[in-house]
């Protein structure tokens, strides 16, 4: 006979099984996955034969009677909304197989879900006649899952709802209300610690009533759109054509990002009262010329010490593609920080592979909008 | 009796092993030792590391000779258990200040020659040294006092051999193009790591024209054992030379040298994509650009303009010159030392062997990720030069235009 118990141990080695089938598809051959998964499987079933022999423990096995007697045996499935929600979620899976893959996605990872939580659910509710204990079997088995899910799921909500918060302040507005939002969180944190007899339904409700609105602040900061220069710099497409230009405002996808980046640089760049020289270790002077190793990272650290926003542009020749039929294609290399406002400072880093004297025009450094703001660079 | 018996038996290994062990600090010529500074910097930390090391010496004396004692006088030798006692504060207290009175004394002139080690406002020169897998590229920028007092009007580029004027205070510009490496001449300075992205800063000077020896010291793969370095010291007289011999305009060989221009042809053909000779024309006319970067994991490979000016070829591993030459060179006195490095290599001082097997088949003489067929992780890329299956005439040819590079 084949118990309750075992029933879910053979239904999850089944559906192992079929994951392993799935798996060595997917991945064309055999693979530590394929192992792992079908040894899963037949331990899975070696276990499920164990629980069908000891007839889940809860009867003796020579006492067939009671297989159909016992009190467990008696207990019928209760209600649930999971069959709800697997209607909901293969509804998605039809819808989102016709519109959008994104509704697809979402519908095969909530109907998997949905129809785990039934399985467990039907189990566990058969597990005995004790129906509290039952539930605490269901917690035992979902709750590993349910909850790293949940708090991921919660977590997404948080970063996605800052996310458009931030993306739709202005810089000196999100200054201020994160500020503040941070000394709230401090304040509220320190009270806790206060006072120990806080009580949990209580911070638990104040933590909900955060979340909500967080969350609706996101809802409506995202319906009211990213702030104008992320809308215009989406407009610009700035990563696809040359933003180093004086007319362009935002940054270049070169300009190095990483704090480590600016505590070694190859050199530093200043503008200051409209002239631009570089300072390296080494020499104490202001350089205009500068080398650089070839084929080398090198890091050049911006300071703008003008009044007016600047930006660094470094130009490093062009690389010409030959498109077959006497068509070329010049593409110029170069990389450029953001405007910088005075006293600002942004490294960019670069690779040379070609040696200067092999380019017909000369690397430089330049900042656009300064007259005569020009520094050689020498590759070797 | 058994344990007499044992201790006989291990004895004369263990003294054996102990006299090799200290007969082997005595080498006087030993090219890196630390203990024979040939530059300020390295006298700096020569200086701070000998009463260093005889005070740890004497405490490692007293020490041992403690212990030994009290192993001796407190042997089992089936007395009574002795009364136990707990705690001697005078005693604890001594023990704990005269340490920290040493460690005291010691680090006052340790961070003074910290701090004068890392100066970088005081020096004349500036070189950028590069590391990859496994040799060092040397680039001297023509900007500032590099330019104006020295008279590299043009960046210069080698690789294998650091060739600096005496008692003039160098800064070199240290970093990686690949994985971490650390560059140490031990005659002349401690070691400073190359570190992929960051440029780290090494004084270094040498007080009288020789070759200084080093090797990386920070396991950095397959061939790191042949990743070694030489630091060349002229009098500022030579290096002028050296300065201008290296700024020379390029010159094919003359028509009468078969080989040679055989040779160049088989260069440009088969070399000349990764390796760098400036001057040197394509058959169009055009300056020949070496793209190591599309062929080298590094990007980068060694500039081979005025190859024959050095003493060494593939990361200082070998020796250009044939061990009688080479010998010349380095024993010189200190007065004649300039004229013979820059000599060169002639043709009768050629180490034709090394250099012939180098050619034939690169990788085998060093190791270097160079199979053709295993090149999947790199894109294609090679780790180091490949064996490009050269004919004995090819190779011929091309040593013949090899010493054309001078």
């Amino acid at each position: 006979m084949i118990t309750t118990g075992s029933k879910f141990l053979y239904g999850l080695g089944s559906a192992t099984a079929v994951a392993a089938i799935l798996w060595f598809i997917a991945n064309d051959g055999g693979s530590i996955g394929v192992v792992s998964l079908a040894f899963l499987a037949v331990a899975l079933f070696f276990m499920g034969v164990i629980a069908s022999f000891v007839r889940d423990g809860h009867v003796l096995s020579t006492d067939t009677d009671a297989h159909a007697s016992s009190n467990a045996a008696q207990r019928g499935v209760g209600r649930s909304w999971f069959p709800v929600g697997t209607a909901f979620s293969a509804g998605m899976v039809a819808i989102g197989s016709v519109s959008s893959p994104g509704i697809f996605k979402v519908g095969i990872c909530l109907l998997f879900a949905m129809l785990g939580q039934w399985l467990i659910k039907n189990w566990s509710d058969r597990a005995s006649s004790d129906a509290a204990y039952n539930e605490k079997v269901r917690a035992w088995v979902v709750h590993p899952l349910e909850i790293p899910v949940g708090g991921a799921i919660i977590l997404a909500i948080i970063v996605l709802s800052f996310s458009r918060i931030m993306l739709s302040l202005s810089k000196e507005s999100g200054l201020i209300v994160f500020s503040v939002m941070a000394a709230l969180v401090l304040t509220f944190g320190s009270m806790v610690s206060v006072r120990r007899g806080a009580s949990r339904r209580v911070i638990g409700a104040v933590a909900g009533v955060v979340l909500v609105a967080l969350s609706g602040t996101g809802i409506a900061f995202a319906l009211d759109g990213e702030r104008h220069e992320l809308v215009e710099a989406a407009a610009e497409d700035h990563f696809a054509h040359r933003a180093c230009g004086e007319e362009a405002e935002e940054t270049d996808e070169d300009a190095a990002r990483s704090v480590s980046a600016k505590s070694s640089v190859a050199a530093t760049v200043i503008l200051r009262d409209g002239r631009l020289f570089a300072e390296m270790d080494g020499w104490n002077a202001e350089l205009t010329s500068i080398t650089l190793q070839r084929s080398n990272p090198s890091t050049i650290l911006f300071v703008n010490e003008d009044d007016h926003e600047h930006r660094m542009v470094v130009a490093y020749g062009k690389i010409v593609e030959d498109l077959g039929g006497g068509v070329s294609k010049d593409t110029v290399l170069e990389a450029c920080t953001s405007l910088i406002t005075k006293g600002g400072t942004q490294a960019v880093s670069i690779v040379i592979p070609k040696p200067s004297f092999a380019s017909e025009e000369p690397y430089s450094i330049t900042v656009p909008g300064v007259e005569g703001a020009s520094i050689e660079i020498q590759v070797p | 009796m058994k344990s007499s018996r044992r201790w006989s038996n291990i004895s004369k290994p263990v003294l054996a092993l102990s006299s090799l062990v200290a007969v082997a600090g005595c080498a006087e010529d030993a090219p890196q030792d630390t203990w024979q500074p040939a530059g300020p910097n390295a006298k700096m930390i020569d200086d701070l590391q000998r009463p260093i090391f005889y005070i740890a010496g004497i405490v490692g004396v007293i020490v041992f000779a403690a212990v030994a004692w009290a192993i001796f006088r407190f042997r089992d030798r089936g007395q009574a258990m002795p009364e136990q006692t707990h705690g001697k504060p005078a005693l604890e207290v001594a023990l704990t200040v005269i340490p920290v009175l040493i460690l005291i004394g010691v680090s006052v002139p340790t961070v003074g020659t910290i701090f004068d080690l890392a100066k970088t406002d005081d020096t004349e020169m500036t070189i950028n040294v590069t590391g990859q897998q496994w040799w060092w590229e040397y680039d001297y920028p023509a900007v500032g006092d590099n330019a104006e007092v020295y008279g590299i009007s043009d960046p210069i580029v080698t690789a294998g051999q650091l060739v600096i004027p005496e008692d003039t205070k160098v800064l070199l510009r240290v970093t990686s193009r690949d994985v971490i490496h650390s560059y140490w001449i031990p005659k002349l300075n401690g070691k400073k790591d190359s570190v992929p992205g960051r440029v780290h800063l090494l004084r270094m000077e040498g007080s009288e024209p020789g070759i200084y020896a080093g090797q990386c010291t920070e396991f950095c793969g397959l061939s790191h054992a042949y990743m070694r370095m030489e630091a060349v010291v002229l009098s500022k007289a030579d290096y002028a030379t050296w300065v201008a011999n290296q700024l020379e305009a390029y010159s094919s060989p003359s028509a009468g040298n078969v080989s040679a221009v055989e040779g160049e042809k088989l260069f440009l053909q088969q070399c000349a994509r990764c390796h760098q000779v400036n001057g040197l024309l394509n058959a169009d006319g055009t300056p020949n650009v070496a793209a190591p970067d599309q062929y080298v994991v590094s990007g980068a490979a060694p500039n081979l303009t005025n190859l024959m000016t050095r003493n060494t070829f593939a990361g200082a591993s070998w020796d250009l010159l044939t061990p009688e030459c080479r010998d010349d060179v380095w024993n010189a006195t200190p007065g004649e030392f300039g004229e013979k490095y820059l000599a060169g290599v002639s043709e009768d001082c050629l180490n034709q062997k090394d250099l012939r097997e180098w050619l034939r088949n690169a990788p085998e003489k060093k190791p270097m990720y160079a199979d053709p067929t295993k090149l999947t992780e790199t894109g294609g890329r090679y780790r180091g030069m490949p064996a490009l299956g050269l004919t004995e005439d090819q190779i011929s040819a091309l040593v013949a235009y090899l010493l054309e590079l001078k």
